[in-house]
């Protein structure tokens, strides 16, 4: 090997913690963008092709009960290829054993071999359940544990407990896809519903697959709108009606907002560690001065030697992309995988993605050269009088002389007039304080980088905190403290009065619903609505009205809307009127006022109960119940809605579903919260580099002042005093990056907070602030600085006086 | 005989170095006239501060001068030294020109034969094979052999010394320029160092040396004195007298004390 090349080999595995500060420092950003990149590929293919796979339905109508001959004429509507019924009902069941009750929704499919729509996936056990056997989809998983042959018992709404055998597992990533909190499901055959004394012959769901168009949302439109008319003309409600496209996942776009968000985060992260690699690389073009004046002197040019370093940048990023690039690849499996498990759709297997592969290499080797091009360039230009005096400041000749900073001679100066007054900072202290501030450049971008993790640090906190309080007041909008649904009408006073034999009950409101389509002027569908009607006076329904006001008991054909009905019609104002389509009849309705709420979950809107049970001829009646109890919390919430469960089934009532309202709300915070844990762990990997940073800088700090620690033990400073003064100069650094990161961290908060709100509530909302995050990033800034700094000052303190005087 | 060897090899042509500091502007050379003829080892002497080693750094054209000019007549070649560039300063001055200094200035990662190889590395004019037996054979010239796979920080100061004088060599260079080489090290391995210095003007080379220590004066074939930036006549130099007429061979080396 050439010398020239002997000493870059040397370079690199010599000086063991710098090269693996500079690798690691780079594999970070390589990283985090890899399993981005990688993620996102398998995820948008993955789950389009997983979700196409399954034929998934175009159409989903939840209808009032229908049967085969009616399901026979919607198969006959203009557009429709396919269609099928099924009757959908709730249980709860357990694990032989337990006593703890889980939600599920139990679909009857007539024919599991020949099923066309919603097709399942077999897990384990067998895809096609005989009489009185159950499959279950493999979402139960997260509550308890069964396998195939295995015996679990379920509750009827009589309060009955039976039990069923459990023939398969299987994933069904198209029913109520949209709706990413409804309960899991279970499938059984028709022959099975006497088990569950539920009738034989009827549907209540309607899923259609359209013929053409089946990725054109406004054709599905069309075709579902042709259907809800034929439902309606003979006679059928429909409770809610949902489209989709065959290639795409209902929440794609969510979970690719999602992923954007966090590529962002991946790029602040890769250019925060691209600012940790100059400054590690520019400390270390400062330690080879040196040679580089050496060099020079027998015969090396500036080229020669900008070759060198820029082989040094290119080798530290191939030792990067050996550590970076297997485990990016890894973390963007495991990360699809995740997200495949939460969404409910299947990967096709683990793969290399090229497109991540090409980017992580691009990234590994160009980041490291653009981030010491700089320092390199510096290096390789520096003259050799300046290399061997290893003084790139001084300037030799006649050209410049070397004066105070304004910061020093400030320093100085607040020193002196303190020490007027009597105030005497000590030695050791002043000594810190000094050196804090020696390297300007390097402590900008150590504070820098430690600023950046700090502040996204503390936005994250923040920003859950104000999705979670978003979510409690779009809560609000649904929920009570308890939300009980029958399996069919019964009269508001009689519930009333069961309910409040409870002496914890304060109020119970019955709410009805009805289902419209808002029309473009030319009696087009322009987006469907679920319209719900509480009494127009229920303190329950908190809105965050963006325009005009709240239902009136008095309105008549009168609406509050939710903001998404703006993508239909972008200027509408409170006061203005839209054309409806609601209980087969085109209508003009007034929106009397337009509220926040999550977009992706489709338009809602409220009318007053007085008018909408009239015009369903449900007047004084109501499936659905809403019931206010004295005590707000969990505990308190769940105790009651378990009693009213048994209270109202032990008095005859058919109960469908009894919930506690703020149990609801944890399951969507829930959701969030595997946002939240992303983002989290995005402003860990930013606060590694920050720690990274740092602990580079302190070691930097201190190899370059050897020969002074090294004076100061000659003149009598102990191994404590030198280790203080590195712990108060690393000190010193983290406290001034926090008091940055509080200040940053509120446009952070309020940027961070509206993207991520964009994308999973398509609306921008209220930003809360926790002092949590602050205080967590305070205690880890006290411990980041502290652990970056005593390995350095350890080592310092250890040297003996002749090493450091001794020191090359 | 070329028509640049009837020329001396360097010479100084009212050379003036001035520094700018807090205090003014600080003359440290006062416009220097000299002439270094060839084979001839130049002895420059002069105390802490007397611009010895910025005079030294005029010859290498380290440092840059304010006004005057260096030319050297070397290899049927006349350079004015201030008049090239950084970098082909840097190559002329590899191939020409070999510098030791009182701290040896190795790299200390590479061992002593790769520190003796890289003067060649970065001239180019050696192919790898044969710039390492030659730097082998410089190795053996020193006495230094057997350490030749040894990195600097694993042998004395005094070995760390010949390795540099090994290194210096490594191109052939007509002029080898050493700022106070046995400055840092005890009076036996200096006087070691002394008689490699005077074998290789015996050889023919030309050797410019710059020391505080008069005591060394008897063992140069020429020297001369740097006070306060000016070289001092031969008059006024109380060691004048002894080796006066120059150049002087023969009269230096084991032979000559």
């Amino acid at each position: 090997m050439r010398p020239r090349w002997r000493k870059v080999f040397s370079d690199l595995i010599d000086n063991k913690a710098r090269t693996l500060l500079v690798v690691f420092s780079i594999a970070v950003g390589v990283f985090a963008i890899g399993v981005l990149v990688g993620a996102y590929e398998i995820i948008s293919t993955d789950m389009s092709v997983s979700y196409a796979a399954n034929n998934p339905s175009n159409i989903e109508i939840r209808m009032s009960d229908f049967d085969e001959e009616f399901l026979h004429t919607l198969g006959n509507v203009e557009g429709v290829e396919d269609v099928e019924g099924r009757w959908v009902f709730g249980i709860r069941v357990r694990p032989l054993g337990s006593d703890e009750w889980t939600s599920l929704n139990v679909i009857t499919i007539d024919n599991f071999e020949e099923n066309k729509i919603n097709l399942l996936s077999p897990v384990s056990g067998t895809a096609a359940p005989e009489k009185n056997q159950i499959l279950l989809q493999k979402e139960i998983f997260e509550d308890f544990d069964v396998a195939p042959g295995d015996t679990i018992e379920f509750q009827l709404s009589d309060q009955t407990v039976k039990s069923i055998v459990v023939a398969g597992i299987v994933a069904d990533s198209s029913t109520d896809a949209i709706d990413f909190l409804a309960p899991p499901l279970g499938y059984i055959t028709p022959k099975t519903l006497r088990l569950f004394n539920e009738p034989e012959g009827n549907f209540n769901r309607l899923y259609a697959t359209v013929g053409e168009g089946k990725d054109d949302e406004d054709h599905i439109k069309d075709v579902l709108s042709n259907i809800k008319d034929k439902v309606e003309k003979n006679d059928y409600m429909v409770w809610r009606a949902f489209n989709s496209k065959t290639h795409e996942h209902p929440l794609e776009s969510t979970i690719n907002a999602v992923l954007g968000i966090l590529f962002a985060l991946g790029v602040l992260i890769l250019f925060l560690s691209s600012s940790l690699i100059a400054n590690t690389l520019s400390a270390l073009l400062n330690q080879h001065l040196r040679h580089i004046g050496v060099m020079k002197l027998i015969g090396g040019r500036d080229k020669l030697i900008f070759r060198m370093y820029i082989v040094l940048l290119f080798a530290f990023g191939v030792l990067s992309l050996v550590i970076a690039v297997p485990l990016g690849g890894q973390g963007a499996y495991a990360l699809s995988e995740f997200m495949g498990t939460k969404i409910g759709f299947e990967l096709l297997g683990y793969r290399i993605v090229p497109l991540a592969f090409i980017v992580q290499i691009l990234i590994g080797i160009l980041v490291p050269l653009a981030a010491g091009l700089v320092p390199v360039i510096k290096g390789s230009r520096v003259t050799v009088q300046k290399a061997l005096s290893g003084d790139l400041a001084r300037e030799a000749d006649e050209g410049g002389e070397k004066k105070e900073s304004r910061l020093e001679s400030f320093q100085i100066r607040a020193v002196s007039v303190l020490a007027d007054r009597g105030i005497r900072i000590s030695r050791p202290l002043l000594v810190s304080l000094r050196n804090t501030f020696r390297q300007r450049n390097r402590l900008i971008l150590t504070l820098f980088t430690l600023l950046m993790g700090g502040a996204t640090f503390i936005s994250v906190f923040n920003v859950r905190v104000s999705l979670t309080e978003y979510i409690q007041v779009v809560g609000n909008y649904f929920l009570a403290d308890v939300t009980i649904s029958f399996e069919k009408l019964y009269r508001i006073n009689e519930v009333q009065q069961f309910a409040m034999d409870d002496p914890r009950v304060t109020a119970v409101e019955g709410w009805a619903f009805a289902s419209a389509e808002i029309l473009y002027d030319d009696d087009t569908v322009a987006d469907n609505v679920d319209i719900l009607a509480p009494p127009a006076e229920s303190p329950l329904v908190n809105p965050l009205l963006v325009d005009g006001r709240w239902i009136a008991p008095t309105d008549k054909r009168k609406l509050a809307i939710s903001e998404s009905v703006y993508d239909s019609y972008p200027d509408l104002q409170a006061g203005d009127k839209i054309p409806l389509k609601i209980l087969g009849r085109e209508e003009i309705w007034e929106v009397v006022g337009i509220f926040k709420f999550i977009g992706m979950e489709g338009t809602i809107a409220y009318a007053p109960y007085e008018y909408i049970a009239k015009e369903t001829n449900v007047v004084n009646q109501s499936a659905s119940f809403r019931i206010v109890s004295d005590s707000h919390e969990l505990e308190v919430q769940e105790e009651l809605a378990k009693d009213l469960d048994a209270f109202f089934r032990d008095n005859g009532f058919q109960v469908s579903e009894t919930s506690p309202g703020l149990s609801m709300l944890n399951e969507a915070s829930e959701s969030i919260d595997i946002l939240i844990t992303f983002l989290l762990i995005m402003a860990v990997l930013t606060a590694v580099v920050g720690a990274m940073g740092l602990a580079g800088t302190m070691s930097m700090n201190v190899l370059e002042r050897t020969r002074e620690i090294g004076i100061m033990r000659a003149v009598g400073a102990t191994d404590f005093e030198i280790i203080r003064m590195v712990l108060v100069e690393g000190l010193l650094i983290g406290m001034i990056s926090f008091v940055l990161s509080i200040l940053v961290a509120f446009p952070f908060t309020y940027l961070l907070s509206w993207i991520v709100s964009s994308a999973t509530f398509e609306t921008p909302i209220a930003v809360v602030f926790t002092p949590v995050g602050y205080g967590i990033w305070l205690g880890l800034v006290i411990l980041l600085s502290v652990l970056a700094s005593v390995i350095p000052a350890r080592g310092a303190a250890r040297l003996t006086i002749r090493e450091v005087l001794a020191y090359e | 005989m070329t028509e640049t060897q009837s020329l001396p090899l360097i010479e100084f042509r009212d050379v003036v170095k001035n520094y700018k500091s807090e205090a003014g502007i600080f003359p440290a050379l006062k416009g220097i006239n000299l002439q270094v003829e060839r084979s001839e080892f130049l002895g420059i002497i002069g105390k802490s501060g007397a611009g010895k080693s910025t005079l030294l750094n005029m010859f290498t054209g380290v440092d840059e001068l304010t006004s005057g000019e260096v030319i050297v007549h070397a290899n049927g070649e006349s350079i004015s030294l201030h008049t090239l560039s950084e970098n082909d300063l840097a190559l002329w001055r590899g191939r020409t020109m070999g510098v030791i200094y009182q701290s040896f200035q190795l790299l200390p990662m590479l061992t002593l034969v790769q520190n003796v190889m890289m003067p060649m590395d970065m001239s180019g004019l050696y192919h790898p094979r044969k710039s390492r037996e030659k730097a082998l054979e410089l190795l053996d010239m020193v006495e230094l052999i057997e350490h030749a796979h040894k990195l600097p920080a694993y042998i004395s100061g005094g070995q760390q010394q010949r390795v540099a004088i090994a290194r210096a060599l490594a191109n052939d260079p007509p002029v080898i320029v050493a700022d106070e080489p046995t400055g840092s090290l005890d009076s036996v391995t200096a006087d070691h160092i002394f008689q490699l210095f005077e074998r290789l003007v015996q050889s023919g080379r030309t050797i410019v040396m710059v020391t505080h220590d008069k005591g060394l004066v008897p063992r140069f074939s020429r020297h001369i004195e740097i006070v306060d930036g000016e070289l001092l006549p031969p008059s006024n130099s109380p060691l004048m007298g002894e080796n006066h007429s120059f150049p002087l061979r023969g009269k230096v080396g084991k032979g000559a004390k």
